[in-house]
Order: C-alpha cells, then sequence, then structure tokens
C-alpha cells in the first residue's frame, strides 16, 4: 500500500503548475470574460506548443502503451483542470480520436492522420464527432447514416456538441450503417476539413467551460474515400465499431474525474484563500464547509487514482471508472457551491473565479456519461440490472 | 505511486481475519449480543491465531503490525460482529496513547496477552475526564464494555493509566452490544502519566482510525446483505434490484463505502510512514460516520419490512454504526479537528502542496 506521488510525477506535476498559474488560467479567464473560445492564433496555442502540447505520441515507445501509466496521467489532469478545464479542452493535438487511431487505424491512416502532429508546425487540432442532438449517452443510438457508394462512402447526419470541430485538421466521424443494428453497424470515419457537405459549424454559447469550441455541424451528402474508414473494412466484424468508441469513453472517465477533482480543489483553494483573506477561517461555519470540501475532494482524487492503478495493472476497472466520473463530477460540483457560500452575496456579483468554477463544474457531470449512466453501469456490475 | 492494493503479506493477516470473523463471529452476532460477549473458546482463537496484539510491538508480545493492519482487520472483524471486535481486542484503541506517547506498556501487554482481558479507552471527547497530580478521574455515559481490568486515560495533551477506582454500571446499550456497555466511572492513582502534545495528536488519530475502520466494516456487510437480498427478493415481476430506484440506492451506498474506505487506507498509510495523518484521519472518521447515516439505514430499507426485524442484521448494523460514529467525540470533533487542521495558518494553502505529500 503506497499513496505517495514519485519523483517523475511530482516533477511534472510541478512544471505543469507553473505552466498553468502562468497561462492556463489567464487564458482561462480571459475566455470566460469575453463569452468565446480561445481564438486560433491566440498566444496561449503558443506557449502550449512551446509547453509540448499538440503533439501526438503516435511514433514515440509509449503509444501502443495506452493507459500504462495512468495515474500519471489522471495527476496531470488533475493539476490542468485545476488551472482550467475548459483550456485543457482547447489545447490543439489529435486528442480525444488517438488512442483509436493508434488502436484500430491502418499504418496508412496513422501516418495521414497522426503524422502532422508529430512535430507540427503550428497548432493543429482533430476531434471525435459522437454526439448527436438525439443520442448523447446512448451512444448506440447514433442516426448519422453512412452509405457505400462505389469506392468510397456517403455521410449524412448532424453532431453536436464536439470539441474544437470548426478548427479541426480531422474529425472522426461516428457512423451507422442501419440505425435499427445498434452497434454492431458503427463505423468510424476520418472527415477532413473542407470536405464538400461537412458543415457550416456553430459555435455553440455555454454556460461554463468557455475556453474550448463546442461546435454543431451537419453532414450533408459528405463523401469520403474508403481508406478514410478506421481500420479499414477488414477491422469491422461483429460489435468492433461501437467498441472503438466505447474505449475512448472508457479510457476517459477516470481523466474526466480527475478534471472534476482539479476544479473541486480549485474550488477549495479559492475558498480557503477568500476565508483568510478576510478573517473568516475562526468561523465553525467556515471551517466545517472548507473541511468537508477537502475531505471529499481527497477521496474523489483517490477513487480516480484507484481507477487508474486497476487501469495499469489491466484489471477490470469498470465499476471503478464509473464510480470516479460519478463521484468526482458530484464532488466538485458540491465543492464550487460550499464555496461559493463563503462568499456570500460577494459570490453572486458573477466576477470571482469561484463562481467561474460552480458554472465549470456542472459539465463534469454530463460529459462522457451522466452520473445516472455511470450508476447504470455500476449497478450492471453489482446487481446485474438488465439493459433494458 | 499510489497503490491501494496491501500486498501479500498484508492480504494473508487479512484472509485469515476473514476466516475468523466469517467462522467464529458472524453465525453467532445474534447470540453475542444477547449475551453481551463472545464465548470463552472465542477469546481463545482470537488470541492463538495472533489478532490480539495486533500493534502491540513484538518485544511485548504483539505482532507489531502497523496502522495499515489494524485498518484491514478491523473492517472484516466490523462486517461480521463490530461489538463482538471490540469485545476480543484486549486493548482496542486504549493502546495508542500508550504506543505514540510513551507510556508504560508492561502492564498493559499483560492484559494483552490475556483473553478476556479488557483495557478501556477514556477520552475527553466522550466525557469528564481529569488527571491531576498522580490521580486520574472519568466519568462518561457510555463506554462499550461491561467492566474495565484497566482505563486509559486521555486528556487533552496527557494520557495516564489507572486500574483502581473503576465502576461500569451496565446499560443496555444502542447497539455494539456484545462489548457490553455501561456507565464509566474511574477515580483512582495514576499507575503512569504522560505529557506529549504531538503524540496525543498520533494517538488521537489511531484512535479514530480503530473506530473508522470497524464501522466501515459494519457498512460493508449492510452493502453486500441488502445487495445479495435485493437481487433474490421479486416484486413486480422482477428482483427489486432491478429497479432502478434500488439499483441506483445499492450503487450509492457502494460507492459511498469504497470512497471512505480509501481515506482510511490513505490515514492508515500516512500513519505507518510517518507523515502528518491527524487531518486524513480525523477525515477518514468523519466521511465514514457521513457515510452510515444513508448507508445504513438505506440497507435497512431496501430490506422493507424484514429489514426492520431482528431476524436480519441489517437493523443490527443500522445502530451498531451509529453508536460506532459516535464514539470518541463521533463525527463532530473529528470535522474540528480536521477542519481546524486545513484551515490552520501553518496548513499549506487547501490540497495544492498537501496533496503531494
Amino acid at each position: 500500500m503506497d499513496f505517495s506521488v514519485d519523483d517523475a510525477a511530482r516533477e511534472r506535476i510541478e512544471a505543469l503548475r507553473a505552466f498553468g498559474r502562468e497561462h492556463v488560467r489567464p487564458a482561462g479567464l480571459e475566455a470566460d470574460r469575453e463569452g468565446r473560445p480561445i481564438p486560433v492564433g491566440h498566444a496561449y496555442f503558443d506557449a502550449a506548443m512551446q509547453h509540448g502540447y499538440g503533439r501526438t505520441r503516435w511514433g514515440r515507445e509509449d503509444a501502443d502503451a495506452g493507459a500504462s501509466n495512468t495515474r500519471m496521467a489522471l495527476l496531470l489532469a488533475e493539476e490542468f483542470a485545476y488551472w482550467d478545464r475548459g483550456v485543457m479542452i482547447a489545447n490543439p493535438g489529435p486528442s480525444l480520436p488517438e488512442q483509436s487511431v493508434i488502436g484500430m487505424g491502418t499504418d496508412e491512416q496513422k501516418e495521414r492522420y497522426l503524422g502532422p502532429f508529430v512535430a507540427p508546425d503550428r497548432p493543429r487540432w482533430a476531434c471525435f464527432a459522437m454526439t448527436e442532438p438525439g443520442a448523447g449517452s446512448d451512444a448506440a443510438a447514433i442516426q448519422t447514416r453512412a452509405r457505400k457508394d462505389g469506392d468510397g462512402w456517403i455521410l449524412n447526419g448532424a453532431k453536436c456538441f464536439i470539441g474544437s470541430a470548426s478548427r479541426s485538421d480531422w474529425i472522426l466521424v461516428q457512423a451507422t450503417l442501419d440505425p435499427t443494428k445498434g452497434r454492431a453497424a458503427q463505423r468510424a470515419f476520418f472527415v477532413e476539413q473542407g470536405t464538400p457537405g461537412l458543415g457550416p459549424f456553430k459555435t455553440e454559447k455555454k454556460m461554463g467551460l468557455k475556453a474550448y469550441e463546442s461546435a454543431s455541424f451537419s453532414l450533408t451528402d459528405v463523401r469520403v474515400p474508403a481508406a478514410n474508414l478506421l481500420g479499414g473494412e477488414a477491422r469491422y466484424e461483429r460489435k468492433a465499431g461501437f467498441k472503438a468508441a466505447m474505449q475512448t469513453f472508457n479510457a476517459g472517465r477516470p481523466v474526466i474525474a480527475a478534471n472534476a477533482v482539479g476544479i473541486g480543489r480549485a474550488a477549495l483553494d479559492e475558498a480557503i484563500r477568500f476565508a483568510r483573506e478576510h478573517d473568516l477561517l475562526g468561523r465553525d461555519r467556515v471551517r466545517d464547509r472548507i473541511e468537508a470540501m477537502a475531505r471529499k475532494v481527497r477521496m474523489a482524487r483517490l477513487v480516480c487514482l484507484r481507477a487508474g492503478q486497476l487501469a495499469d495493472l489491466r484489471r477490470a476497472n469498470i465499476q471503478e471508472a464509473s464510480m470516479s466520473k460519478a463521484l468526482a463530477a458530484t464532488v466538485a460540483l458540491e465543492s464550487a457551491s460550499l464555496g461559493l457560500e463563503l462568499l456570500g452575496a460577494a459570490g453572486a456579483r458573477g466576477d470571482a473565479l469561484i463562481e467561474k468554477l460552480y458554472r465549470d463544474a456542472k459539465a463534469m457531470d454530463i460529459v462522457e456519461g451522466t452520473g445516472q449512466i455511470q450508476r447504470m453501469i455500476i449497478a450492471r456490475q453489482l446487481v446485474g440490472l438488465p439493459r433494458n | 505511486m499510489f497503490d491501494a492494493d496491501p500486498g501479500e503479506e498484508l492480504a494473508l493477516v487479512v484472509e485469515t481475519a476473514r476466516k475468523f470473523a466469517l467462522e467464529a463471529l458472524q453465525p453467532h452476532l445474534r447470540e453475542a449480543e444477547a449475551a453481551r460477549g463472545v464465548e470463552g473458546s472465542v477469546h481463545e482463537d482470537y488470541h492463538a491465531i495472533g489478532l490480539a496484539g495486533l500493534e502491540l510491538p513484538e518485544a511485548h508480545g504483539g505482532a507489531g503490525l502497523s496502522s495499515v493492519a489494524r485498518a484491514l482487520v478491523n473492517e472484516e472483524l466490523g462486517a461480521a460482529d463490530a461489538g463482538a471486535a471490540l469485545a476480543l481486542d484486549p486493548l482496542g484503541p486504549a493502546l495508542h496513547p500508550a504506543l505514540e506517547m510513551g507510556l508504560a506498556l508492561e502492564p498493559l501487554a499483560a492484559h494483552g496477552a490475556r483473553p478476556g482481558s479488557r483495557v478501556v479507552l477514556a477520552t475527553d471527547l466522550d466525557g469528564q475526564v481529569s488527571v491531576g497530580g498522580d490521580r486520574v478521574t472519568a466519568e462518561l455515559p457510555y463506554v462499550p464494555a461491561d467492566r474495565a481490568d484497566a482505563v486509559v486515560v486521555l486528556a487533552g495533551d496527557t494520557c495516564a493509566c489507572v486500574i483502581e477506582g473503576i465502576a461500569i454500571e451496565p446499560l443496555r446499550g444502542a447497539g455494539l452490544r456484545a462489548a457490553g456497555g455501561g456507565r464509566l466511572r474511574a477515580d483512582g492513582p495514576a499507575v503512569a502519566t504522560v505529557c506529549d502534545p504531538a503524540g496525543a495528536a498520533r494517538a488521537r488519530a489511531r484512535i479514530r482510525l480503530y473506530v473508522a475502520s470497524l464501522l466501515l466494516g459494519v457498512l460493508r456487510a449492510t452493502c453486500a446483505f441488502s445487495r445479495d437480498y435485493a437481487q433474490q427478493r421479486e416484486a413486480f415481476g422482477r428482483p427489486i434490484a432491478h429497479h432502478q430506484a434500488l439499483a441506483f440506492l445499492i450503487t450509492d451506498m457502494k460507492m459511498a463505502v469504497d470512497g471512505a474506505r480509501l481515506l482510511v487506507h490513505e490515514a492508515a498509510w500516512r500513519l505507518e510512514a510517518g507523515l502528518p495523518a491527524e487531518a486524513a484521519a480525523a477525515s477518514a472518521l468523519a466521511q465514514c460516520v457521513e457515510a452510515s447515516r444513508t448507508v445504513g439505514p438505506d440497507g435497512v430499507q431496501i430490506l422493507g419490512g424484514h429489514g426492520f426485524m431482528a431476524d436480519y442484521p441489517v437493523e443490527k448494523h443500522m445502530r451498531e454504526a451509529r453508536a460506532l460514529g459516535l464514539l470518541f467525540g463521533g463525527f463532530d470533533a473529528a470535522v474540528e479537528e480536521a477542519g481546524r487542521r486545513v484551515c490552520g495558518n501553518d496548513a499549506p494553502l487547501g490540497l495544492v502542496e498537501s496533496a503531494l505529500s
């Protein structure tokens, strides 16, 4: 049993902390104040590139390792979100679809789609498009259609809330050959920016996490060549298409949870700072709230790390991953909410960091499967809750 | 790097405790409750497998194991019968002030080696306790014991042991009846007295962990029993566990217990590693108590009318979880201590730094 953080992780966290303080928090506050995503060309992205973001791990020694050091990744995810979770998502790079491409892509696809991220000449983005207006957590219910057309595919449908979609070089679009056949009929396609029929993109107005772009768009007779089918035809047998998406989600839950821990921790630190500056720490009601925040944030972090440890050991972590997500999201919101109570009416002015954190935190119980979805997943394991 | 697994050696200790708990305690929990104690042969077995004096140094005849071992063993015993666990442990949490503050261990070790012996801990978190000069007085409304061979008193930064002038007036007890229960009065000469602020703080941490880990066991048992019941009991044509309202309730119970467990283990590990652990232990107990407020009653709720009856253990779990959460200052004292340390002027701002220590 060991609850320490090793030197390698500590060093990386310290470096990220310095970057976060200098670049991430200011960029996040600016985006929130102006009510729009960090624009392409913003100096933040140059700083992020200099700090090493925006690159693929494909081709590196740890490319196939996947979750080999999940705990480290979780600690870094927590630290980044501490400074601003929205900015983290706005970062350039192959982001969410990277693992799917590394795991399932053909050699040609890796070269073509991840190659530009090996040593990018400028900030570049890629994204994964699953969510639709009528299909959120129920990923098996997507309606975007893929139809074989000669040596290519025709895509039709609509996607929503897709991070960085309008600025991405390519979008990995999840589509179905037949919506009545559920998961087995799903496929993922690379759709390059500028492909006729892709768009227009609508940048959504959001309650929080404003630093990154959440875009909705349509696909109207978008034609892509056969080579754009992720993994090629041979990969798609039985449920492999859906599995590609679910692998992405499974890898994502503890990371989202760690993000939530970071938000909760930021709220806690802000609450303590406020209480200290206003000489409130001697009051029982203040101390009780801060204690509750600290306790729950710490617990959420440990639950995340436990899910990460199991992933590192290649042990089943379905329950733990979902627990971490369900728990940490709630804790983040509660922490920010308790922190706002310390501020009193000053919290309602709308110019306090902790008020922004309160808005940001709510998303954590929604993205990558709501708390209710997580409970369904856990309950299937715990008591055999039927799917239907 | 973070590793929540106990390791092979501790896993064996846990397995031994689990086997003992399942075979010697769980089948007899109602008899032990009615008899306000466990049978002599169970005491003998408890000693024979080395669970008595688990943390007592080897030089004093104990196993010399760590706080982590204590937390893991207590969870197993608590899952079977928390009252019996208290009855069986001759030194119980009374060992911790002695261990951490350097109180002479010989007299306590002698009790620890004797099956059926009981040393009771009295703290100023529970009632009127004072150590003045060479005299000790204590008056507590409740201790989970019918009798005491000695009383270890922890008052502020001072601890003392008393073996004369001890009287326990038996009470029915809300729970933990297998341990006995009564009102404690002690007024006698101090066998030894030690003042050590740092040691007292660590002692309180270990006392809280002792209670928290027993409580964790009770909550785990509630979760497991009510979950199993919900999978067998049918209503409206399917197991009640397959109604989403109950499925989510069971899920939330499991999350509450698993989360609290990690806090308990982290605090135990910090104690073992010699790191500051007072806030962590207080938080761990507070979280266990907070969890018990819902998990205990929810376990009864899942069984419905059956849960309210003494035919099933969940009503006992509910009572015992609540009783455990009231010992040694319970939730309020734990939150007070953790809050003071988290907010203290010398504490790092929030968790940013402390998270990495």
